[in-house]
């Protein structure tokens, strides 16, 4: 692979600096099937240099204030419609001390409840909990709602004559449904989903079809850290040639491209296959074909790797075996889907705590959120989303494994080896940056201007909605 | 007591046994045959949703292991009952 000493000097424009080594969009250009416009773009923009202020992870105000300010105002996603496929399934979402109950009130439309009676408060379901009602019964005095949220029933209503069930509906959060994920919103002046993400991320993730896929693992485990350092360890690929020394040999690290989109999405793409520019000379093409890590290896079956041909490259190698490998495993067409969607790293995050990676190798959707009861500590979700066998029959999606604290994510049934090391990697390192941005004299995070782009750009989204007033679920506006 | 043809896969029913309410499972996972009620209210379980090996209540929701009647989520704290279920010659059979 060439090596050319370009892009480094010192009097670029602050954040034009780049990994001199072959770019990712001069990879991806080389590959057999071209791959569309969304891989084949770059939207970077520099945001600064300055240092981010880290009372933002140790403080228990900050936190406090984030309930109020920020989780209030921004779409979350709550499930997978295939998580609630008929009329009356629901799913019990959790944020914070925030619950909503999802459920599917006609075949078109889904509905998000605040999990709560309105007569003394108990929730009407449990937290976790999910299922299929023909009406929501609070367990206290049995008041009851319909699936449509308007009021059933009030035990012995003579004596509530003041209250008129036509204004005692079950309050909503709004929903909006994309690529087979509910999200929701509390904030009724909320921008729309579409706007809120904004029109190239939109065809980005229209483009995707992720409606079609059903989740075929989901695991969760909670770490010892804020919210956020969890997120902003899955933002750049910087630190993949120490954290992740064995997977160096065949990825593009230093050399992966970041670009953000208006102010909730960003991304990175780190190309696979190829060699990490911090090994040039070291390692052979066969090597890089030796030791790539899949996401899910089960589709390779136990067949181990064969023999590069004369003069074919690891990463042209790959894409023609995971083609095949993949079309077997999943029963799926994927002829017309590029190298790189079959390869690559696509991480996408939107604000404010959902990753998706519309790849075919490595399918994930990730998702964070706060421990309601410590700020120094978040619970971490991974799915990975499969596409729809051919035939076209839905596999049931998979029902949630959640890790003990000191578990490792290769105990989970189902997780590929190789892949739950890497995340035990990256996740070993969370406590330990928790503790030492406690104990430093340095009250602030330094950032590279390019690799660490999507943390400044995750921050600043932070900042905006800490700068607004506080702004709590009001009922009477949350009704219909 | 029951044709096991009549039940296919994914489907429940519940029905009278020795004056107990019982009700047939068949999950993915297997047969079973649990008690129809409730630990929680006494509500009729038949009509909650049956998924993973579990039985949701419909009326306030609690989940509960088919295979050992382990009560999974409140507001339900205790068991529902569980029977032995065998299949003879295509028939559901279970002791109560
Ligand atoms: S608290 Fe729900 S009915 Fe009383
Ligand atoms: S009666 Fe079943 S949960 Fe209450
Ligand atoms: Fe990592």
């Amino acid at each position: 692979m060439n090596y050319q000493d370009r892009k480094t000097d010192k009097d670029l424009k602050a954040g034009a600096a780049r990994c001199p080594a072959i770019s990712t969009q001069d990879i991806i250009a080389q590959d057999k099937v071209q791959a569309p416009g969304w891989v084949r773009s770059e939207s970077y923009e520099y945001l600064g240099s300055e240092d981010i202020d880290t009372a933002r992870y140790i403080d228990p105000a900050f936190a406090k204030e984030e309930y109020d300010r920020l989780w209030t105002r921004t779409w979350q996603f709550a499930c997978r419609e295939e998580n609630i496929p008929g009329v009356g399934d629901y799913y019990v979402y959790d944020l914070g001390s925030y619950s909503f109950i999802v459920t599917r009130v006609s075949k078109d439309e889904v509905k998000a409840y605040y999990n709560a009676c309105l007569h003394r408060g108990t929730k009407l379901r449990a937290s976790g909990t999910d299922g299929t009602a023909s009406e929501f019964k609070c367990s206290f005095h049995g008041w009851s709602w319909n699936v449509d949220g308007s009021n059933k029933s009030v035990t012995c209503p003579w004596d509530f004559p003041h209250v008129n069930r036509d204004e005692y509906k079950l309050p909503e959060a709004r929903v909006a449904l994309l690529g087979g994920f509910v999200f929701i919103n509390m904030d009724p002046d909320a921008p729309s989903l579409e706007d809120y993400i904004g029109p190239e991320a939109l065809a980005h993730i229209k483009a995707w079809k992720l409606e079609d896929r059903y989740v075929a693992l989901h695991v969760g485990r909670r770490f010892q850290c804020n919210w956020k350092l969890n997120i902003e360890a899955f933002q750049e690929a910087y630190h993949v040639i120490q954290t992740h020394p064995q997977v160096a040999p065949s990825n593009g690290d230093a050399n992966s491209q970041y670009d953000t989109y208006g102010e909730h999405v960003n991304r990175f793409i780190s190309t696979l296959g190829v060699v990490s520019p911090h090994l040039y000379g070291k390692v052979s093409e066969q090597d890089v074909f030796d030791q790539f890590t899949l996401g899910d290896s089960s589709a390779l079956g136990g067949g181990g790797k064969p023999q590069l041909k004369e003069g074919e490259t690891a990463r042209e190698a790959m894409a023609v075996m995971f083609r095949g490998m993949f079309e077997q495993a999943f029963n799926a067409d994927l002829s017309k889907v590029s190298d790189s969607e079959l390869l690559d790293c696509f991480s996408y995050t939107i604000f404010p705590n959902l990753f998706l990676f519309p790849g075919i190798s490595l399918p994930m959707v990730y998702r964070f959120r706060p421990d309601p009861k410590d700020h120094r500590a978040s619970i971490f979700e991974v799915l990975f989303l499969r596409p729809v066998p051919k035939d076209g029959k839905r596999p049931e999606p998979a029902e949630p494994i959640m890790l003990g604290d000191n578990q490792s994510f290769t105990e989970a049934e189902g997780m590929d080896p190789g892949f739950g090391a890497i995340m035990d990697q990256d996740t070993e390192n969370l406590f330990l940056q928790q503790e030492g941005l406690e104990a430093s004299a340095k009250h602030g995070l330094t950032l590279g201007d390019y690799q660490e782009i999507r943390v400044r750009h995750f921050e600043k989204a932070v900042d905006k909605y800490m700068a607004m007033p506080p702004k709590r679920p009001d009922w009477k506006r949350a009704q219909p | 007591m029951l044709e096991a043809a009549e039940l296919p896969e994914a489907q429940k029913k519940a029905i009278e046994v020795s004056g107990k309410s019982v009700l047939i499972c068949h999950a993915p996972q297997g047969w079973f045959a649990v008690s129809n009620i409730c630990s929680h209210a006494n509500e009729k379980l038949e009509c909650g949703r049956m998924k993973h090996g579990i039985i949701v209540c419909p009326v306030h929701g609690a989940r509960f292991k088919l295979e050992t009647g382990e009560a999974m989520s409140a507001p339900a704290s205790k068991p529902i009952e569980t029977f032995e279920l065998r299949i003879v010659d295509g028939w559901v059979e279970v002791r109560v």
